[in-house]
């Protein structure tokens, strides 16, 4: 969310320079990310205040973090320009009231499509939005300011009466950005007596799109279920400031002020309200949570005077009933309408932790028994090892918990069937990887080793190096797995017995005897020494092994030098 | 001049046919590709041909050209497999008399060094590890944490999803954990309370990798529960850690922030190591780093974990070790953890 700074002292008489504002921003209400003459960014990632999606919830924010008030009242119900006027209906059916809980339609007439003005622009701009045409660019500045999304059909191209149902099979529509979508039964759709017109709460139909010689406009206020929007602004990879608006969720309260707004900004283009539908089966109901000193208190850490407590929730909007229950203030908090976000007490202790400031909190020594202990043999044996074998000359390295492309490819053999110590279908696979290097999970460590001592050599002699961490595996079952892995490339016909000895070494003071010299390689095992191998075995049971790389595979890779590896399961 | 081509091709293949080693072929490369080789110099003369010569000359010169590459590299191989075929007759032994062990200087992974630090530091505040796995559920990962599915928050954790078509699960259900926080619930269940665990080791996110992101991450974390646990305490954590690990006048300052599975949440800025708060680039002028996040656990998850939270608090507080280490040892580039290349690790 793009705050336009001329647009927030139009609805916030600011008390405090825009510095401190920006200052108090992070530390009081949400991190910010660009920050310019014209407009100060939310860092709104993956949050969860819908009311900072909208001009006028930002600006209840900022009058409470600075000491301001705000410029605007809300309109009450019956201020609404709809009311009392006797208006006909458009024709309207709502298939789903579930997946549509309110939805209204407004005809307007008399309009004239025409660019807007300079100060309309320039909001627009600050906020990240690009004008289209003074029609469109209403929906776009009540959406900003209200938080509310809307969308304008061209009333001259929707035949018969305005529907909201699910998709059936086979449906298609091209979108305002001229691509054909294909529909299927989970997306919700806005049709007229000939089919889709518009792609409900995600982007409307290129036919029904407002041009240069419209002159009458349906409009649409609606809240559908952020369920629904989701999966298909997914589906279609089609996120949009609208759709992110009706994902963190809407009220009727601002859906009516911003269908209020949108009529009066057309009224002033010239536009004359013919008839409108409201289709409302959506119950809006005040919150209240209870609220407690001694909760406050414990959970911050510090005492907070109840007045303080009062007084902070008071700037924010929440209105406050106390009374006493065994020397303790207890509040029935009740909820503005705009925060969506507040559901329990935690919340609302988040919510003067903040306007008490969280900077000033002071720190407090932890109390309290210490747990149990817990057995730490496994971590204490990890970190053993990788001191052990870095005392004898070995490198610790960390590679990817995937095979590259390249590791892969080079492994196969040339049947291509074969492909490390398991078939590819027993690899754990990634089903949205970002490219191949991420497609398939380890289940071996030394083919990382490998590739990164191809690329050691070209500037060093030999390598000896050694990993710590998990592999993977889908078959028989899914499973992970502590290894350690060790890599000696050198020029010698035969390094297979150094590296044996340096592994023998660290292991005999971690862990007793470790292994017995299990037999020869499997059959058709390509990637090992015809004779060096041998498994490691431990309680009767292969936990490792111990060989030299084929010359052919390592040739593969790239290295000239004989390779001795030797892995093991911890 | 098209004999003399034919005369090369000839010639040279004959030598590529005899060659019974690597070394050899290499010489037979360099005399025909390299700086003074014949194929190298050939094309010099061809400006005194006519415009029709050349027509001939010119492709002939270029298949000849890839004929001879092409009869290197066959050539190389098969003195590779007539090699390879000698590995029968190699003798396997381990049992050597003990060999004179080469002196080499080995290295600890930054990464290593860094967490060995906290977690001892930690230890000391009585904390003890506990391990949670990389290939996780759903259910671990989110669902119990407070994430539903649908819930917006899920996009700050882009994830890798399992292919069910080996694994007999459901699409969408496996994946690789976004975060350390899958142990959460399991160590409430099987610990009880009170509680002080880390939770360390690898995380992974669907997210393109440059200068400062990694799809394959580490992350630390410690979960805190006893009764009265509170935000104080949560700030005591903070300075401890950045105290002992990035230097005594690290402060640490509290800032609102929101995760699912916590309430308060909170962002945990530490004093910028460079300008010690006066404003530098590497903090951008703000005088201060994100360095961790952490808040007061949600009681929804308290409750997943079998711990009723009117009668106790908990803390969740992690870091990422990858951009702490980048601050603290002055790397650049967050690729070089994982890129296994010794000239960086030697450093350490």
């Amino acid at each position: 969310m793009k705050i336009s700074i001329d647009w927030l002292k139009e609805l916030v008489d600011l008390k405090a320079p825009i510095d401190e504002v920006i200052r108090l921003l992070p530390l009081r209400t949400i991190g910010t990310k660009e920050i310019t003459h014209d407009f100060i960014e939310l860092d709104m990632k993956g949050y969860n205040r819908a009311d900072l999606l909208s001009m006028r919830g930002v600006a209840y924010e900022i009058t409470a973090i600075t000491d301001s008030k705000v410029t605007f009242s809300e309109p009450k119900e019956n201020e609404y320009i709809w009311m009392g006027q006797n208006l006909p209906e458009t024709p309207v059916k709502v298939g789903d009231q579930e997946l549509s809980p309110l939805y209204c339609i407004a005809k307007i007439t008399g309009l004239k499509v025409e660019p807007s003005s300079k100060k309309w622009v320039k909001k627009l701009i600050d906020s990240g939005i690009r004008t289209v045409n003074n029609i469109a660019d209403v929906t776009n500045l009540v959406m900003l300011e209200y938080g509310q999304p809307s969308h304008a059909f061209d009333a001259a191209k929707v035949k018969g009466s305005v529907g909201v149902r699910l998709a059936q099979k086979d449906e298609r529509m091209t979108t305002l950005d001229g691509k054909i979508r294909n529909f299927t039964e989970t997306d919700l759709l806005i049709t007229d007596g000939d089919g889709p017109i518009g792609l409900a709460g995600v982007m409307g139909g290129k036919e029904s799109e407002i041009t240069d010689t419209t002159t009458e406009i349906l409009l649409e206020v609606a809240i559908f279920d952020p369920k629904t929007i989701r999966k298909t602004a997914n589906r279609l990879a089609l996120p949009s400031e609208a759709s992110t608006r009706f994902l963190h969720g809407l009220t009727k309260t601002r859906a009516f002020q911003a269908l209020n707004a949108l009529i009066g900004m057309y009224q002033e283009l010239g536009g004359k309200l013919e008839a409108i539908s409201i289709v409302d089966n959506l119950e809006e109901k005040e919150k209240v949570v209870i609220l407690t000193q001694e909760k406050i208190n414990s959970l911050i850490g510090i005492d907070i005077p109840p007045t303080d407590v009062e007084l902070f929730l008071n700037k924010i909007g929440f209105k406050l009933a106390s009374h006493m229950t065994s020397g303790n203030v207890v509040w029935e908090v009740t909820v503005p309408y705009w925060r969506l976000d507040i559901e329990i007490e935690a919340d609302l202790i988040e919510e003067v932790a903040r306007m008490y400031g969280y900077e000033k909190i002071p720190p407090q020594k932890l109390r309290g028994k210490l747990p149990e202990k817990i057995d730490q043999s496994l971590f204490d044996l990890l970190y053993n090892l990788k001191t052990k074998l870095v005392g004898l000359g070995l490198t610790e390295v960390q590679t990817y918990s995937f095979y590259s492309s390249k590791t892969i490819n080079d492994l196969r053999s040339s049947d291509r069937k074969l492909c490390l110590r398991l078939t590819i279908n027993d690899l754990v696979k990634i089903a949205n990887p970002i490219s191949s290097e991420t497609e398939y999970l380890r289940n071996d460590i030394w083919p990382n080793l490998l590739e990164k001592t191809a690329e050691n050599l070209k500037y060093f002699k030999e390598v000896v190096v050694f990993e710590i961490g998990k592999a993977y595996q889908a078959k028989p079952q899914l499973q992970e797995e502590y290894r350690l892995s060790m890599l000696l490339a050198k020029d010698s016909t035969d390094p297979t017995p150094e590296l044996y000895q340096i592994a023998q070494e660290a292991l005999k003071h971690l862990r007793g005897e470790p292994w017995l010299l299990g037999g020869g390689k499997p059959d058709g095992n390509e990637y090992f020494h015809p004779t060096r191998f041998a498994t490691l075995e431990k309680d009767g049971k292969e936990v490792g092994f111990v060989a030299e790389i084929h010359p052919r595979i390592a040739n593969k890779f790239g290295i000239e030098k004989r390779v001795a590896v030797l892995e093991i399961k911890i | 001049m098209e004999e003399r081509i034919e005369k090369i091709k000839t010639e040279y293949q004959n030598r590529i046919q005899q060659a019974q080693t690597l070394k050899e072929l290499d010489e037979v490369f360099l005399a025909l590709f390299g700086k003074t080789g014949e194929i190298t110099l050939l094309p010099k003369d061809f400006s005194s041909l006519s415009v029709e010569d050349k027509k001939i000359v010119g492709p002939l010169f270029n298949q000849v050209k890839i004929e001879l590459e092409k009869a290197i590299e066959e050539r190389r191989n098969e003195v590779r497999e007539e090699s390879y075929k000698k590995l029968e007759t190699e003798k396997f032994s381990l049992q050597l008399p003990k060999l004179q062990a080469k002196e080499r200087k080995g290295h600890l992974h930054p990464l290593t060094q860094l967490l060995q630090e906290t977690i001892e530091a930690f230890e000391k505040l009585g904390f003890q590890q506990f391990d949670a796995p990389h290939i996780d559920s759903d259910y671990y990962n989110f669902e119990v944490l407070n994430i539903p599915e649908g819930h917006p928050a899920r996009n700050l954790w882009d994830t890798f999803y399992l292919d069910p078509y080996n694994l007999g699960s459901q699409p969408g259900r496996m994946l690789l954990r976004t975060h350390t926080s899958n142990s959460q619930i399991r160590a409430m269940k099987q610990l009880g309370t009170p509680l002080r665990i880390m939770s360390i080791g690898r995380c992974f996110r669907y997210e393109a990798v440059d200068a400062r992101h990694e799809h394959t991450l580490d992350q630390f974390e410690i979960v805190y529960v006893d009764k009265k646990v509170n935000m104080a305490n949560l700030q005591y954590l903070s300075e401890y850690f950045l105290k002992t690990i990035l230097g005594k006048d690290i402060k640490a300052r509290m800032r609102p922030k929101y995760y699912p599975f916590v309430e308060p949440g909170a962002g945990v800025d530490g004093l910028c190591l460079f300008c010690k708060g006066k404003g530098c680039r590497v903090c951008g002028g703000a005088g201060w780093l994100e360095l961790a996040g952490a808040g007061m656990i949600h009681p929804t998850v308290l409750k997943n974990g079998g711990i009723d939270p009117n009668e106790y608090s908990g803390i969740a507080w992690g870091f990422g070790p990858l951009r702490v280490a980048m601050l603290k040892y002055g790397i650049e580039d967050v690729r070089s953890f994982l890129s296994g290349d010794l000239r960086f690790l030697e450093k350490f």
